[in-house]
């Protein structure tokens, strides 16, 4: 075991580094650090993604087959890293990590063929369609309705906390098929296309004062038989294979070491009063222990992925542990970052997106972004399985 | 000693509790909050005949002679119905100290129109690099003819923007004294600002005002030091306001997690659940013990002033941060969202956090002075003076 880059993976990261610095623009990197959300908004995300697709790195994970880059796992978690420290727009979300390995594993040649081309280029935006207003750590108990009617489906229902659905094309969505047996076996798995007639999308503001969720109604939504993946009945499996991607199945630590390197250079600017946070030996302290907390969860991804790699799965204490991690330290971190800003915390810029205002100084707009990251940063451990639900999960498998 | 609410003030905080519940709820806020002006005269009217306006003052001013209990109860009340009315900021922190330095003329006029429900002062002092340092203040006032000439920057001025006159310090032969400046006066310029609370107040530049040698206040007295008393007042009385939120964060979670059905039983079935919940109740447990610490202290000796209040705001900024934040991971996506009030009450305490000193300066501040063996051994039993 070793943790040394080969001849060949130090030219690979002096490339991308190039890239980054060639491609980047300052325009796309201010927009991101103004942006409080989890994802970049499409508009943003979309232009980073096409000078990606066109050097053919929109998607480190997919197989090369299917227009991914094929790279190795060092090459992805330097890709990942270097693109995080040079303040990338995060652009990989539903689309590229959730429905692109769906569609490769369970959908037939037509629909490998028509979608996966067209979340490459921007085409299609995917917007996630599990949750429904009575069912969310009990996914299972999920009511939307799909009724056979010759070669369509016909949908009726709501999902809610759609993440981007305003703007996406495509939904993909648990539906419920049957109502016999075990609440999971009637589930299927079906994608919607949201222009359909008789879909509403209704925004949901969330208390970072950012428009990103939604809850979408379906009043007898036509979706065509050749739009379901895998078999009816089958959605269950393929949510809990999906789930795997959502929780454990790509690098996050990259974010982290990036928003780590963004407060120090905020606390080693002196404030008003001419103090500097990193002399504070409160705030030190802090700062430490959450960079240490960055690197053990690097390397427990790394240590998940060189199972992956070699064939194996990185199993679900890990992988529940490093959802849990992630979320905890993107909290404290987003949290800390707050936490030094003093009276200007009062100061809230309600306009959105707020790379839309005049340009500042970095710092001002770091300062300003600040408190709304914090707010954000709750729902880490609230989607893709709360971190109660991890932490049940890994009870389970330790009490099995 | 005692610690039991008489009968009165238990009629109070009755009477508060129900009256903001009955005027003041969720949805009415949110209106408030998005209308033009983000004040709401009515309240305040009928805060002026509830006789809110005139507790905390002596009776000789024409108050109720009510004392730092009172006002938590109300405090209580205010932050639970999340009222953005500057209660706080003009009858605690800017009416105590026109009471506490004022001229006979001052009280009448400044204190008479706030109790009466149509004047609202509002207290410029802190600036951009006066921090938690309450004397670091660069605004200058120099004689001119009759009166002065005063220069100031005074950002995020707390209920600014409702004030029709602000006691602005400035620094005059070398000492902090404050100045009645009234809103309209020339070469005062308020620009209106967002908090992240829902409310509003002023980035205040004052350039060359002229105000008469009556606005004056305190001349001969230790301005600085009312001023600092003044802010501990306000700041047992945030103390008091934040514990009145984290128990409406509980009551809400616990009344959520009743109703919620997932797996087929309501959340609050579950034991990791009400564990957590159990966890907040300690929270909110210990946070109404350090407030009422720092209500009982807000007139002992600074020493044990500031054990009891800066104390305090320490301890509660710490507890009431993590109630928030378990309060929306309890109620799932629903608290991540605008549609209940969990958010805001979130956001005030985050407000909160970083007013009057932050937690991290409150902290500091208590540890300063906890050093003195004294102030650390002593009990909190005070000799009568
Ligand atoms: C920012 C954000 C974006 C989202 N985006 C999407 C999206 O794009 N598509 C989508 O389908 N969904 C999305 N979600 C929804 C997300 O998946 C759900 O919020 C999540 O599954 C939890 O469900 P819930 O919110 O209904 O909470 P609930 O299930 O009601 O849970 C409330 C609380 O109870 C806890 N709890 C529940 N059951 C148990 C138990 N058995 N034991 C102990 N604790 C328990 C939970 O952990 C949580 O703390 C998003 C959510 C957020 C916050």
């Amino acid at each position: 075991m070793d943790l040394l880059m080969t001849k060949d993976e130090v030219l690979f990261r002096d490339e991308v580094r190039a890239f980054l610095d060639a491609h980047l623009s300052e325009d796309l990197k201010r927009a991101e650090r103004l942006n409080p959300s989890f994802l970049a908004d499409p508009s943003v995300g979309l232009k980073w993604q096409a000078k990606l697709n066109d050097k053919g790195w929109v998607a480190p994970s997919w197989p090369k087959q299917y227009g991914g880059t094929g790279w190795t796992l060092a090459e992805r978690y330097i890709f990942d890293q270097e693109c995080e420290q040079a303040g990338e727009p995060h652009l990989r979300g539903a689309s590229i990590k959730m429905i692109a390995p769906v569609i490769m594993r369970y959908g037939n040649d037509a629909q490998k063929g028509f979608y996966l081309p067209r979340i490459l280029n921007g085409e299609d935006i995917w917007a996630q369609g599990y949750s429904e207003p009575g069912s969310g750590s009990d996914l299972a108990s999920l009511k939307t309705r799909a009724d056979l009617d010759g070669d369509h489906y016909i949908v009726n229902g709501s999902k809610i906390w759609s993440t981007l659905a305003h703007h996406a094309t495509r939904m993909f969505a648990l539906v419920r098929t049957a109502d016999t047996g075990k609440k999971q076996e009637g589930i299927t798995f079906i994608l919607i296309d949201l222009k359909s007639p008789g879909v509403i999308i209704r925004p949901i503001r969330s208390i970072c004062g950012t428009h990103e969720f939604n809850q979408v109604f379906f009043d007898d939504v036509k979706v065509p038989v050749s739009d379901r993946i895998g078999q009816e009945g089958e959605g269950w499996d393929i949510a809990k294979y999906l789930l795997e991607f959502e929780r454990g199945g790509a690098f996050a630590g990259g974010v982290l070491r990036a928003m780590l390197t963004r407060i120090h250079r905020l606390a080693s600017e002196p404030l008003p009063d001419g103090r500097k946070m990193i002399d504070d030996p409160l705030f030190m302290a802090r700062f430490a222990e959450i960079a240490t907390d960055v690197d053990a969860n690097d390397m427990l991804e790394l240590a998940a992925m060189s199972k992956v790699q070699a064939g194996g799965n990185p199993g679900a204490v890990p992988s529940s542990t490093m959802k849990i991690e992630r979320s905890r330290i993107r909290q404290s971190i987003a949290e800390l970052a707050a936490s030094i800003l003093g009276p200007d915390a009062l100061r809230w810029e309600e306009h959105r997106p707020l790379h839309e205002l005049p340009e500042e100084s970095e710092l001002n707009e770091e300062r300003k972004v600040a408190s709304a990251v914090y707010f954000n940063s709750r729902s880490q451990s609230i989607f893709g399985g709360s971190n109660e639900i991890q932490l049940e999960i890994i009870a389970k498998t330790l009490l099995r | 000693m005692d610690l039991n609410y008489s009968d009165e003030q238990l009629l109070l905080k009755e009477s508060a509790e129900r009256f903001l519940k009955e005027r003041y709820d969720f949805e009415r806020r949110g209106k408030i909050i998005a209308s033009e002006t983000g004040f709401d005269s009515g309240i305040w009217s009928d805060m002026a005949d509830l006789g809110w306006l005139a507790l905390p003052f002596a009776e000789e001013n024409g108050g109720l002679g009510g004392g730092a209990v009172e006002i938590s109860l109300i405090m209580e009340a205010v932050g639970r119905a999340l009222m953005v009315e500057p209660y706080l900021t003009s009858v605690i922190l800017a009416g105590g100290l026109v009471e506490k330095l004022g001229s006979e003329e001052q009280r009448v006029e400044i204190l008479g129109g706030l109790i009466a429900g149509t004047s609202r002062p509002a207290l410029a002092h802190a600036e951009r690099q006066t921090g938690f340092d309450l004397g670091n203040i660069a605004a200058t006032a120099i004689r001119s003819g009759e009166g002065y000439l005063i220069s100031a920057e005074k950002p995020l001025v707390l209920g600014g923007q409702f004030a029709d006159v602000f006691l602005v310090s400035a620094r005059l032969d070398g000492a902090v004294k404050l100045f009645a400046v009234p809103a309209d006066a020339s070469g005062l310029t308020s620009t209106e600002v967002k908090l992240v609370d829902g409310s509003r107040a002023s980035d205040l530049v004052l350039d060359n005002v002229r105000v008469a040698a009556s606005a004056l206040f305190g001349a001969g007295a230790d301005t600085l030091a009312e001023i600092e008393a003044a802010h501990d007042r306000a700041n047992a009385a945030l103390a008091s306001e934040a514990v009145g939120i984290m128990d409406a964060l509980m009551d809400a979670t616990v009344a959520y997690t009743k109703e919620r059905v997932q797996f087929g039983k309501p959340l609050a079935a579950f034991q990791a659940l009400q564990h957590r919940m159990g966890e907040m109740a300690v929270k909110c447990q210990e946070a109404r013990g350090s407030a009422l610490l720092a209500t009982l202290s807000v007139d002992a000796p600074r020493s044990m002033r500031i054990r009891g209040v800066s104390g305090a705001r320490a301890k509660i900024g710490k507890v009431s941060r993590s109630v928030a934040q378990e309060a929306i991971q309890l109620h799932g996506a629903m608290g991540f969202s605008e549609e209940m009030p969990v958010g805001a009450w979130f956001r005030r305490l985050y407000a909160m956090e970083n007013t009057f000193g932050t937690t991290a300066d409150h902290l500091k501040r208590y540890g300063e002075i906890i050093r003195d063996p004294a102030v650390l051994s002593g009990s909190l039993l005070r000799e009568p003076v």
